[in-house]
Protein backbone atom coordinates (compact mmCIF):
# COMPACT_ATOMS: atom_id res chain seq x y z
CA UNK A 1 0.00 0.00 0.00
CA UNK A 2 2.80 2.38 1.59
CA UNK A 3 4.39 3.73 -1.76
CA UNK A 4 8.61 3.71 -1.20
CA UNK A 5 8.36 7.69 -1.68
CA UNK A 6 6.89 7.41 1.83
CA UNK A 7 9.28 9.51 4.71
CA UNK A 8 11.14 7.29 6.87
CA UNK A 9 9.33 7.67 10.24
CA UNK A 10 11.10 4.88 12.80
CA UNK A 11 14.42 3.17 11.72
CA UNK A 12 15.91 0.54 13.64
CA UNK A 13 19.48 -0.32 12.79
CA UNK A 14 21.47 -3.51 14.39
CA UNK A 15 19.52 -3.28 18.08
CA UNK A 16 20.63 -5.47 20.38
CA UNK A 17 19.46 -5.54 24.38
CA UNK A 18 20.98 -7.83 26.95
CA UNK A 19 20.38 -8.02 30.59
CA UNK A 20 22.11 -9.48 33.34
CA UNK A 21 20.31 -11.75 35.54
CA UNK A 22 20.52 -11.63 39.31
CA UNK A 23 22.75 -15.30 39.23
CA UNK A 24 25.44 -12.76 36.76
CA UNK A 25 24.41 -14.85 33.34
CA UNK A 26 23.22 -12.04 30.85
CA UNK A 27 20.10 -12.59 28.88
CA UNK A 28 20.09 -11.60 25.24
CA UNK A 29 16.83 -10.00 25.07
CA UNK A 30 17.07 -8.91 21.54
CA UNK A 31 19.84 -9.43 18.97
CA UNK A 32 20.42 -7.91 15.73
CA UNK A 33 17.02 -6.45 14.99
CA UNK A 34 17.10 -3.99 12.02
CA UNK A 35 14.19 -2.27 10.34
CA UNK A 36 12.39 0.86 9.22
CA UNK A 37 8.47 2.03 9.21
CA UNK A 38 7.67 4.74 6.97
CA UNK A 39 5.34 7.52 8.28
CA UNK A 40 1.80 6.73 8.89
CA UNK A 41 2.02 2.86 8.99
CA UNK A 42 0.02 0.57 11.40
CA UNK A 43 2.92 -1.69 12.31
CA UNK A 44 1.59 -4.63 15.08
CA UNK A 45 4.40 -6.93 16.43
CA UNK A 46 3.40 -9.99 17.38
CA UNK A 47 5.55 -13.31 18.73
CA UNK A 48 5.38 -15.25 21.73
CA UNK A 49 5.58 -14.67 25.33
CA UNK A 50 9.40 -13.24 26.46
CA UNK A 51 10.34 -12.96 22.72
CA UNK A 52 11.63 -9.12 23.03
CA UNK A 53 9.12 -7.12 21.65
CA UNK A 54 7.97 -5.42 24.84
CA UNK A 55 11.57 -4.74 25.32
CA UNK A 56 12.12 -3.66 21.69
CA UNK A 57 8.72 -1.48 22.38
CA UNK A 58 10.62 0.34 25.66
CA UNK A 59 13.65 1.17 23.64
CA UNK A 60 11.99 3.27 21.14
CA UNK A 61 9.92 4.87 24.06
CA UNK A 62 13.43 5.81 24.95
CA UNK A 63 12.57 4.29 28.47
CA UNK A 64 15.23 1.45 27.99
CA UNK A 65 18.35 1.85 26.39
CA UNK A 66 19.78 -0.19 23.92
CA UNK A 67 23.20 -2.34 24.65
CA UNK A 68 23.91 -1.69 20.81
CA UNK A 69 22.63 -0.09 17.55
CA UNK A 70 20.78 3.18 17.08
CA UNK A 71 17.12 4.26 17.32
CA UNK A 72 16.49 6.75 14.79
CA UNK A 73 12.75 9.05 14.95
CA UNK A 74 11.56 11.27 12.87
CA UNK A 75 15.41 12.10 11.50
CA UNK A 76 16.79 12.01 15.04
CA UNK A 77 18.58 9.84 16.91
CA UNK A 78 16.90 9.24 20.02
CA UNK A 79 17.92 10.01 23.80
CA UNK A 80 15.38 8.69 26.42
CA UNK A 81 11.98 9.47 25.94
CA UNK A 82 10.83 12.24 23.75
CA UNK A 83 7.11 14.37 22.46
CA UNK A 84 7.16 13.38 19.31
CA UNK A 85 6.71 9.88 20.52
CA UNK A 86 3.77 8.63 22.71
CA UNK A 87 3.26 5.04 25.16
CA UNK A 88 -0.10 3.18 25.83
CA UNK A 89 1.37 0.43 28.67
CA UNK A 90 -0.01 -3.16 29.67
CA UNK A 91 -0.92 -2.03 32.99
CA UNK A 92 -3.26 0.80 33.86
CA UNK A 93 -1.21 4.03 33.86
CA UNK A 94 -3.33 6.45 34.39
CA UNK A 95 -2.59 8.87 37.56
CA UNK A 96 -5.62 8.06 40.43
CA UNK A 97 -4.57 11.13 42.12
CA UNK A 98 -5.32 13.26 39.13
CA UNK A 99 -8.87 13.78 37.68
CA UNK A 100 -9.84 12.75 34.21
CA UNK A 101 -9.14 15.42 32.54
CA UNK A 102 -6.19 16.05 34.37
CA UNK A 103 -4.04 13.47 33.04
CA UNK A 104 -5.51 13.68 29.19
CA UNK A 105 -3.65 17.31 29.58
CA UNK A 106 -0.84 16.17 31.80
CA UNK A 107 1.86 16.07 28.54
CA UNK A 108 0.67 18.86 27.36
CA UNK A 109 1.17 20.71 30.51
CA UNK A 110 4.45 18.93 30.63
CA UNK A 111 5.39 20.52 27.85
CA UNK A 112 4.13 24.13 28.97
CA UNK A 113 0.51 24.45 26.52
CA UNK A 114 -1.35 27.71 28.55
CA UNK A 115 -4.45 26.10 30.66
CA UNK A 116 -6.72 26.57 28.16
CA UNK A 117 -5.49 25.68 25.19
CA UNK A 118 -4.17 21.66 27.36
CA UNK A 119 -8.53 21.96 28.33
CA UNK A 120 -9.79 22.32 25.17
CA UNK A 121 -7.45 19.82 23.28
CA UNK A 122 -7.81 17.52 26.79
CA UNK A 123 -11.80 18.14 26.16
CA UNK A 124 -11.63 17.09 22.24
CA UNK A 125 -9.82 13.77 23.00
CA UNK A 126 -11.55 12.46 25.63
CA UNK A 127 -14.99 13.53 23.53
CA UNK A 128 -13.62 11.93 20.89
CA UNK A 129 -13.04 8.79 22.80
CA UNK A 130 -16.34 8.46 24.56
CA UNK A 131 -15.58 9.93 27.79
CA UNK A 132 -16.81 13.46 28.01
CA UNK A 133 -18.98 13.10 30.52
CA UNK A 134 -16.49 11.84 33.19
CA UNK A 135 -13.99 14.90 33.00
CA UNK A 136 -13.70 15.41 36.51
CA UNK A 137 -14.57 11.91 37.42
CA UNK A 138 -11.59 10.19 39.66
CA UNK A 139 -9.76 7.56 37.91
CA UNK A 140 -10.70 4.86 40.68
CA UNK A 141 -14.24 5.51 39.81
CA UNK A 142 -14.09 4.45 35.75
CA UNK A 143 -13.74 0.58 34.30
CA UNK A 144 -10.89 -0.87 33.07
CA UNK A 145 -11.96 0.19 29.41
CA UNK A 146 -12.54 3.54 30.62
CA UNK A 147 -9.10 3.92 32.09
CA UNK A 148 -7.66 2.09 28.85
CA UNK A 149 -9.52 4.90 26.98
CA UNK A 150 -7.98 8.02 29.16
CA UNK A 151 -4.30 6.31 27.89
CA UNK A 152 -5.07 6.99 24.62
CA UNK A 153 -6.94 10.25 24.91
CA UNK A 154 -3.80 11.35 26.90
CA UNK A 155 -1.29 9.89 24.15
CA UNK A 156 -2.94 11.14 21.36
CA UNK A 157 -3.92 14.36 23.14
CA UNK A 158 0.11 14.82 23.30
CA UNK A 159 0.85 15.11 19.84
CA UNK A 160 3.40 12.25 19.46
CA UNK A 161 3.77 11.77 15.79
CA UNK A 162 5.08 8.00 16.90
CA UNK A 163 2.70 6.18 19.27
CA UNK A 164 3.27 2.86 21.13
CA UNK A 165 1.16 0.54 22.36
CA UNK A 166 2.46 -2.17 24.22
CA UNK A 167 -0.43 -5.15 24.50
CA UNK A 168 -2.98 -2.16 25.54
CA UNK A 169 -6.18 -4.59 25.07
CA UNK A 170 -4.58 -8.07 26.87
CA UNK A 171 -6.06 -7.52 30.08
CA UNK A 172 -9.69 -6.48 28.68
CA UNK A 173 -12.98 -8.41 28.02
CA UNK A 174 -13.73 -9.39 24.25
CA UNK A 175 -16.44 -6.41 23.74
CA UNK A 176 -14.33 -4.18 24.99
CA UNK A 177 -11.41 -4.80 23.58
CA UNK A 178 -13.39 -4.63 19.91
CA UNK A 179 -14.67 -1.16 20.87
CA UNK A 180 -11.03 -0.10 21.62
CA UNK A 181 -9.82 -1.42 18.98
CA UNK A 182 -12.04 0.87 16.74
CA UNK A 183 -11.45 3.44 18.74
CA UNK A 184 -7.95 3.85 18.24
CA UNK A 185 -8.43 3.36 14.36
CA UNK A 186 -10.80 6.12 14.63
CA UNK A 187 -8.13 8.34 16.40
CA UNK A 188 -5.77 6.97 14.11
CA UNK A 189 -7.58 8.09 10.96
CA UNK A 190 -7.38 11.28 12.26
CA UNK A 191 -9.67 14.04 10.13
CA UNK A 192 -6.78 14.39 7.76
CA UNK A 193 -7.05 10.97 5.81
CA UNK A 194 -3.65 9.09 5.13
CA UNK A 195 -1.33 11.64 5.70
CA UNK A 196 -2.07 12.88 9.06
CA UNK A 197 -1.81 9.47 10.01
CA UNK A 198 0.60 9.04 12.86
CA UNK A 199 2.90 5.66 13.00
CA UNK A 200 1.84 3.26 15.42
CA UNK A 201 3.78 0.15 16.67
CA UNK A 202 1.31 -2.41 18.50
CA UNK A 203 2.62 -4.98 20.29
CA UNK A 204 -0.36 -7.74 20.84
CA UNK A 205 -0.71 -11.67 21.78
CA UNK A 206 -4.24 -11.64 19.81
CA UNK A 207 -3.56 -12.98 16.15
CA UNK A 208 -6.64 -11.48 14.69
CA UNK A 209 -6.67 -8.19 16.56
CA UNK A 210 -2.88 -8.05 14.46
CA UNK A 211 -5.05 -8.83 11.28
CA UNK A 212 -7.78 -6.58 11.90
CA UNK A 213 -5.81 -3.33 12.49
CA UNK A 214 -2.26 -3.95 10.84
CA UNK A 215 -0.78 -2.24 7.65
CA UNK A 216 2.22 -4.47 8.02
CA UNK A 217 2.72 -6.91 10.80
CA UNK A 218 6.26 -8.07 12.15
CA UNK A 219 6.67 -11.42 14.19
CA UNK A 220 9.43 -11.80 16.65
CA UNK A 221 11.18 -14.87 17.93
CA UNK A 222 13.53 -15.18 20.79
CA UNK A 223 14.97 -11.65 20.45
CA UNK A 224 14.75 -11.39 16.41
CA UNK A 225 12.27 -10.19 13.75
CA UNK A 226 11.59 -13.70 12.04
CA UNK A 227 9.06 -12.57 9.54
CA UNK A 228 7.70 -9.44 7.90
CA UNK A 229 4.09 -9.35 6.82
CA UNK A 230 1.94 -7.05 4.23
CA UNK A 231 -1.96 -6.90 5.24
CA UNK A 232 -3.29 -5.62 2.70
CA UNK A 233 -6.83 -6.02 3.38
CA UNK A 234 -8.85 -3.06 2.76
CA UNK A 235 -10.41 -0.72 5.27
CA UNK A 236 -12.66 -0.46 7.70
CA UNK A 237 -11.94 -4.39 8.03
CA UNK A 238 -14.94 -6.46 9.73
CA UNK A 239 -15.72 -10.15 10.28
CA UNK A 240 -15.86 -10.99 6.90
CA UNK A 241 -12.39 -9.34 5.92
CA UNK A 242 -10.77 -11.54 8.49
CA UNK A 243 -12.26 -14.55 6.27
CA UNK A 244 -11.03 -13.36 2.95
CA UNK A 245 -8.10 -16.28 1.95
CA UNK A 246 -5.06 -13.87 2.12
CA UNK A 247 -6.00 -13.37 5.48
CA UNK A 248 -6.56 -16.63 6.15
CA UNK A 249 -3.38 -17.85 4.73
CA UNK A 250 -1.51 -14.47 6.89
CA UNK A 251 -3.20 -16.09 9.76
CA UNK A 252 -2.11 -19.45 9.31
CA UNK A 253 1.40 -18.37 8.54
CA UNK A 254 1.54 -16.56 11.98
CA UNK A 255 0.09 -19.54 13.53
CA UNK A 256 2.75 -21.30 12.45
CA UNK A 257 5.15 -19.25 13.89
CA UNK A 258 3.67 -18.88 16.85
CA UNK A 259 3.74 -22.68 17.44
CA UNK A 260 0.50 -23.00 17.70
CA UNK A 261 0.01 -25.05 13.82
CA UNK A 262 2.45 -27.50 12.19
CA UNK A 263 4.28 -25.55 9.71
CA UNK A 264 2.89 -28.82 7.02
CA UNK A 265 0.27 -28.90 4.49
CA UNK A 266 -2.25 -26.85 3.48
CA UNK A 267 -1.29 -24.43 5.62
CA UNK A 268 2.63 -24.24 4.49
CA UNK A 269 0.61 -23.88 0.72
CA UNK A 270 -1.68 -21.17 1.53
CA UNK A 271 0.81 -19.33 3.42
CA UNK A 272 4.05 -19.35 1.13
CA UNK A 273 1.07 -18.45 -1.35
CA UNK A 274 0.74 -15.19 0.07
CA UNK B 1 -27.23 1.03 57.97
CA UNK B 2 -24.25 2.06 58.29
CA UNK B 3 -25.03 5.59 60.01
CA UNK B 4 -26.65 3.58 62.07
CA UNK B 5 -24.10 0.89 62.91
CA UNK B 6 -22.08 4.47 63.25
CA UNK B 7 -24.12 5.78 65.99
CA UNK B 8 -24.04 2.41 67.85
CA UNK B 9 -20.67 2.12 68.04
CA UNK B 10 -20.23 6.09 69.39
CA UNK B 11 -22.99 4.88 72.42
CA UNK B 12 -20.40 1.68 72.89
CA UNK B 13 -17.47 4.08 73.05
CA UNK B 14 -18.90 6.07 75.59
CA UNK B 15 -20.21 3.48 77.56
CA UNK B 16 -16.46 2.01 77.96
CA UNK B 17 -15.09 5.48 78.49
CA UNK B 18 -17.83 6.01 81.69
CA UNK B 19 -17.13 2.52 82.64
CA UNK B 20 -13.23 3.13 83.01
CA UNK B 21 -14.03 6.32 84.68
CA UNK B 22 -15.85 4.46 87.36
CA UNK B 23 -13.05 1.76 87.72
CA UNK B 24 -11.32 4.48 88.47
CA UNK B 25 -13.10 6.04 91.43
CA UNK B 26 -14.17 2.64 92.52
CA UNK B 27 -10.09 2.25 92.63
CA UNK B 28 -10.19 5.61 94.37
CA UNK B 29 -12.27 4.17 97.09
CA UNK B 30 -10.92 0.97 98.01
CA UNK B 31 -7.04 2.13 97.65
CA UNK B 32 -6.64 4.60 99.79
CA UNK B 33 -2.75 4.42 100.32
CA UNK B 34 -1.15 8.05 100.66
CA UNK B 35 1.90 8.47 98.83
CA UNK B 36 2.85 11.82 101.59
CA UNK B 37 0.26 13.09 103.90
CA UNK B 38 -2.88 14.26 101.89
CA UNK B 39 -1.67 12.73 98.78
CA UNK B 40 -3.70 9.86 97.77
CA UNK B 41 -1.85 6.91 95.01
CA UNK B 42 -4.88 7.08 92.92
CA UNK B 43 -6.94 10.16 93.91
CA UNK B 44 -11.21 10.12 92.82
CA UNK B 45 -12.37 12.75 89.93
CA UNK B 46 -14.03 14.93 93.19
CA UNK B 47 -10.42 15.91 94.33
CA UNK B 48 -9.08 16.17 90.71
CA UNK B 49 -11.53 18.53 89.65
CA UNK B 50 -11.51 20.68 92.48
CA UNK B 51 -8.48 20.50 95.13
CA UNK B 52 -5.49 19.07 92.11
CA UNK B 53 -7.86 21.44 89.36
CA UNK B 54 -6.88 24.13 91.74
CA UNK B 55 -3.45 23.26 92.48
CA UNK B 56 -2.53 23.89 88.79
CA UNK B 57 -2.34 27.75 89.18
CA UNK B 58 0.91 27.36 91.45
CA UNK B 59 2.26 26.86 88.04
CA UNK B 60 0.84 30.57 86.29
CA UNK B 61 3.75 32.40 86.03
CA UNK B 62 1.36 35.57 86.47
CA UNK B 63 0.06 38.30 83.68
CA UNK B 64 -2.58 39.29 82.41
CA UNK B 65 -4.65 40.33 85.33
CA UNK B 66 -4.52 37.40 86.91
CA UNK B 67 -2.08 37.73 90.00
CA UNK B 68 0.28 34.35 90.35
CA UNK B 69 0.29 31.85 93.51
CA UNK B 70 3.69 32.72 94.02
CA UNK B 71 3.46 36.51 94.40
CA UNK B 72 1.36 35.24 97.74
CA UNK B 73 -2.03 35.23 95.61
CA UNK B 74 -4.56 32.78 96.37
CA UNK B 75 -5.30 29.94 94.48
CA UNK B 76 -8.06 30.53 91.39
CA UNK B 77 -9.56 28.27 88.98
CA UNK B 78 -9.13 31.58 86.56
CA UNK B 79 -5.30 31.38 87.59
CA UNK B 80 -5.73 27.02 87.03
CA UNK B 81 -7.47 27.62 83.71
CA UNK B 82 -4.72 30.12 82.58
CA UNK B 83 -1.98 28.07 83.53
CA UNK B 84 -3.36 24.98 81.73
CA UNK B 85 -3.54 27.19 78.49
CA UNK B 86 -0.22 28.38 78.59
CA UNK B 87 1.80 25.53 79.69
CA UNK B 88 0.16 23.52 76.91
CA UNK B 89 0.10 26.07 74.32
CA UNK B 90 4.48 25.94 75.18
CA UNK B 91 5.02 22.20 74.44
CA UNK B 92 2.08 22.37 71.85
CA UNK B 93 3.80 24.87 69.95
CA UNK B 94 7.36 23.09 70.34
CA UNK B 95 5.70 19.99 68.72
CA UNK B 96 4.57 21.80 65.85
CA UNK B 97 7.72 23.29 65.07
CA UNK B 98 9.91 20.22 65.77
CA UNK B 99 7.39 18.42 63.83
CA UNK B 100 7.14 20.72 60.88
CA UNK B 101 10.66 21.33 60.91
CA UNK B 102 11.44 17.48 61.09
CA UNK B 103 8.72 16.60 58.82
CA UNK B 104 9.83 19.04 56.49
CA UNK B 105 13.83 17.95 56.51
CA UNK B 106 12.93 14.25 56.84
CA UNK B 107 10.63 14.75 53.15
CA UNK B 108 13.88 16.55 51.70
CA UNK B 109 16.38 14.41 52.20
CA UNK B 110 14.37 11.22 51.84
CA UNK B 111 13.45 12.43 48.20
CA UNK B 112 17.32 13.72 47.96
CA UNK B 113 17.99 9.68 48.10
CA UNK B 114 16.79 9.47 44.73
CA UNK B 115 17.17 12.55 43.37
CA UNK B 116 20.26 11.61 41.64
CA UNK B 117 23.20 9.29 42.37
CA UNK B 118 25.05 12.81 43.75
CA UNK B 119 22.11 13.52 46.25
CA UNK B 120 21.87 9.95 47.41
CA UNK B 121 25.63 9.58 48.17
CA UNK B 122 25.30 13.15 49.84
CA UNK B 123 22.68 12.21 52.10
CA UNK B 124 23.02 8.10 52.55
CA UNK B 125 26.26 8.33 55.18
CA UNK B 126 25.41 10.90 57.11
CA UNK B 127 21.54 10.06 57.57
CA UNK B 128 22.50 6.68 58.45
CA UNK B 129 25.07 7.69 60.96
CA UNK B 130 22.09 10.14 62.57
CA UNK B 131 19.57 7.52 62.58
CA UNK B 132 21.59 4.78 64.94
CA UNK B 133 21.97 7.68 67.58
CA UNK B 134 19.47 6.64 70.72
CA UNK B 135 17.58 9.54 70.60
CA UNK B 136 17.05 10.24 74.34
CA UNK B 137 20.83 10.18 74.66
CA UNK B 138 21.03 13.03 72.79
CA UNK B 139 18.61 15.37 74.78
CA UNK B 140 21.46 16.94 77.44
CA UNK B 141 23.37 17.66 73.99
CA UNK B 142 20.67 19.66 72.46
CA UNK B 143 19.81 21.94 75.12
CA UNK B 144 23.35 22.46 76.03
CA UNK B 145 23.67 23.16 72.02
CA UNK B 146 20.48 24.85 71.66
CA UNK B 147 18.97 26.06 74.90
CA UNK B 148 16.42 24.50 77.48
CA UNK B 149 13.74 27.23 76.97
CA UNK B 150 12.63 26.77 73.37
CA UNK B 151 15.13 25.98 70.83
CA UNK B 152 16.38 23.03 72.20
CA UNK B 153 13.15 21.36 72.65
CA UNK B 154 12.26 21.95 68.70
CA UNK B 155 15.52 21.08 67.52
CA UNK B 156 14.90 17.83 70.00
CA UNK B 157 11.77 16.73 68.35
CA UNK B 158 12.48 17.70 65.06
CA UNK B 159 15.53 15.22 64.90
CA UNK B 160 13.12 12.19 66.25
CA UNK B 161 10.39 13.24 64.08
CA UNK B 162 13.37 14.04 60.78
CA UNK B 163 14.65 10.79 61.24
CA UNK B 164 11.24 8.80 60.70
CA UNK B 165 9.79 11.04 58.22
CA UNK B 166 12.98 10.39 55.88
CA UNK B 167 13.03 6.31 56.23
CA UNK B 168 9.34 6.39 55.56
CA UNK B 169 9.35 8.97 52.91
CA UNK B 170 13.07 6.58 50.86
CA UNK B 171 10.63 3.45 51.75
CA UNK B 172 7.42 5.01 50.23
CA UNK B 173 9.35 6.33 47.25
CA UNK B 174 10.41 2.80 46.72
CA UNK B 175 7.33 0.97 46.65
CA UNK B 176 5.64 3.57 44.15
CA UNK B 177 4.68 1.53 41.18
CA UNK B 178 7.04 2.25 38.24
CA UNK B 179 4.59 2.53 35.63
CA UNK B 180 3.27 5.90 36.95
CA UNK B 181 7.38 6.92 36.46
CA UNK B 182 7.36 5.54 33.13
CA UNK B 183 4.44 6.48 31.89
CA UNK B 184 5.18 10.63 33.11
CA UNK B 185 8.73 10.38 31.26
CA UNK B 186 7.04 9.22 28.49
CA UNK B 187 4.90 11.87 28.15
CA UNK B 188 8.21 14.52 28.78
CA UNK B 189 7.63 14.81 32.24
CA UNK B 190 10.94 16.82 33.95
CA UNK B 191 12.67 15.73 36.73
CA UNK B 192 11.19 18.60 39.02
CA UNK B 193 7.76 17.69 37.70
CA UNK B 194 7.74 14.23 38.17
CA UNK B 195 8.69 15.11 41.61
CA UNK B 196 5.98 17.26 41.98
CA UNK B 197 3.15 15.82 39.71
CA UNK B 198 3.50 11.95 40.38
CA UNK B 199 6.23 11.45 43.29
CA UNK B 200 4.71 13.81 46.05
CA UNK B 201 0.95 12.50 45.72
CA UNK B 202 2.02 8.78 44.83
CA UNK B 203 4.07 8.60 48.19
CA UNK B 204 1.28 10.59 49.85
CA UNK B 205 -0.93 7.35 51.05
CA UNK B 206 2.36 5.99 52.50
CA UNK B 207 3.67 9.17 54.07
CA UNK B 208 -0.06 9.32 55.98
CA UNK B 209 0.33 6.51 58.30
CA UNK B 210 4.11 7.95 58.71
CA UNK B 211 2.83 11.00 59.87
CA UNK B 212 0.37 9.65 61.98
CA UNK B 213 3.57 7.17 63.66
CA UNK B 214 5.94 10.06 63.99
CA UNK B 215 3.14 12.32 65.78
CA UNK B 216 3.33 9.80 68.46
CA UNK B 217 6.91 9.54 68.19
CA UNK B 218 6.83 13.98 68.46
CA UNK B 219 4.71 13.39 71.46
CA UNK B 220 6.79 11.17 73.50
CA UNK B 221 9.98 13.50 72.01
CA UNK B 222 8.61 16.90 72.93
CA UNK B 223 7.98 15.23 76.46
CA UNK B 224 11.05 13.55 77.18
CA UNK B 225 12.91 17.46 75.94
CA UNK B 226 10.28 18.97 78.81
CA UNK B 227 11.09 16.46 81.31
CA UNK B 228 15.10 17.36 81.18
CA UNK B 229 15.15 20.89 81.89
CA UNK B 230 12.40 23.00 80.66
CA UNK B 231 11.34 25.68 82.75
CA UNK B 232 7.41 25.21 81.20
CA UNK B 233 4.89 22.97 78.95
CA UNK B 234 3.16 19.73 80.08
CA UNK B 235 6.29 18.03 80.95
CA UNK B 236 7.65 20.71 83.10
CA UNK B 237 4.56 20.59 85.07
CA UNK B 238 4.79 16.47 85.70
CA UNK B 239 8.42 16.24 86.65
CA UNK B 240 7.78 19.41 89.09
CA UNK B 241 4.97 17.33 90.58
CA UNK B 242 7.03 13.93 90.66
CA UNK B 243 9.51 15.89 93.05
CA UNK B 244 6.64 16.65 95.74
CA UNK B 245 5.15 13.57 95.38
CA UNK B 246 1.55 15.30 93.79
CA UNK B 247 0.29 12.13 91.76
CA UNK B 248 -2.96 13.40 91.10
CA UNK B 249 -1.44 16.70 89.34
CA UNK B 250 0.82 14.10 87.59
CA UNK B 251 -2.69 12.44 86.73
CA UNK B 252 -4.41 15.27 85.81
CA UNK B 253 -1.96 16.27 83.44
CA UNK B 254 -2.12 12.80 81.66
CA UNK B 255 -5.49 13.10 81.29
CA UNK B 256 -4.76 16.23 79.47
CA UNK B 257 -2.06 14.62 77.27
CA UNK B 258 -4.97 11.79 76.27
CA UNK B 259 -7.24 14.30 75.04
CA UNK B 260 -4.33 16.37 73.09
CA UNK B 261 -3.07 13.00 71.68
CA UNK B 262 -6.36 12.18 70.64
CA UNK B 263 -7.43 15.37 69.41
CA UNK B 264 -4.60 15.33 67.10
CA UNK B 265 -4.54 12.21 65.82
CA UNK B 266 -8.24 12.47 65.08
CA UNK B 267 -7.32 16.22 63.26
CA UNK B 268 -4.73 14.46 61.06
CA UNK B 269 -6.07 11.44 60.25
CA UNK B 270 -9.69 13.91 58.93
CA UNK B 271 -6.90 16.32 57.22
CA UNK B 272 -5.50 13.39 55.13
CA UNK B 273 -8.28 11.55 54.78
CA UNK B 274 -10.29 14.60 52.93
CA UNK B 275 -6.76 15.27 50.94
CA UNK B 276 -7.15 11.59 49.71
CA UNK B 277 -10.27 11.76 48.07
CA UNK B 278 -8.42 10.45 45.11
CA UNK B 279 -6.99 7.37 46.24
CA UNK B 280 -9.58 3.64 47.16
CA UNK B 281 -11.25 3.96 50.50
CA UNK B 282 -8.68 1.17 52.55
CA UNK B 283 -5.88 3.87 51.69
CA UNK B 284 -8.24 6.41 53.68
CA UNK B 285 -9.28 4.42 56.58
Amino acid sequence: MSPPVDRRMIELANVQRTFKRGDGTTVQAISDVSLTVPEGEFVCMIGTSGCGKSTLLSMVAGLLEPSDGSIVVDGREIDGPGRERGMVFQKDSVFPWMRVIDNVEYGLKCRGVPASERRAIARTYLQRVGLAHVETAWPRELSGGMLKRVAIATVFANGGKVLMLDEPFGALDYVTRHQLQDVLLDLWDETGGKAARRTILFVTHDVDEALSLADRILVFGTGRLVDDLRVDAPRPRDTDSLLQPDMVAIKHRLLGHLGLERPTGRAVARGTAA
Amino acid sequence: MTALTRHRDRWISLGVFLVLALIWQVLSVVYTAEAQPGEPMVAGWQVLFTHTLLSLSDYWPGGWGVPAVSEGAPRSYLAAVLSIVVHSADTIGRLAAGMALGGFAGLLLGLAMSWSRWTRRLVDLPIQFLRTLPLLAMVPLFQLWFGTDYMGEVMFVAYGIGVIVFAGTVNAVRNIPPIYLDNARALGASQTMLYRSVILPAIFPAMRSVILLSLGAGWGAVLGAEYLGAQSGLGYIIVYAQQFAFLDRMFLVALLFILYTSVSYWGISRLSARMLAWAPPAQRQ
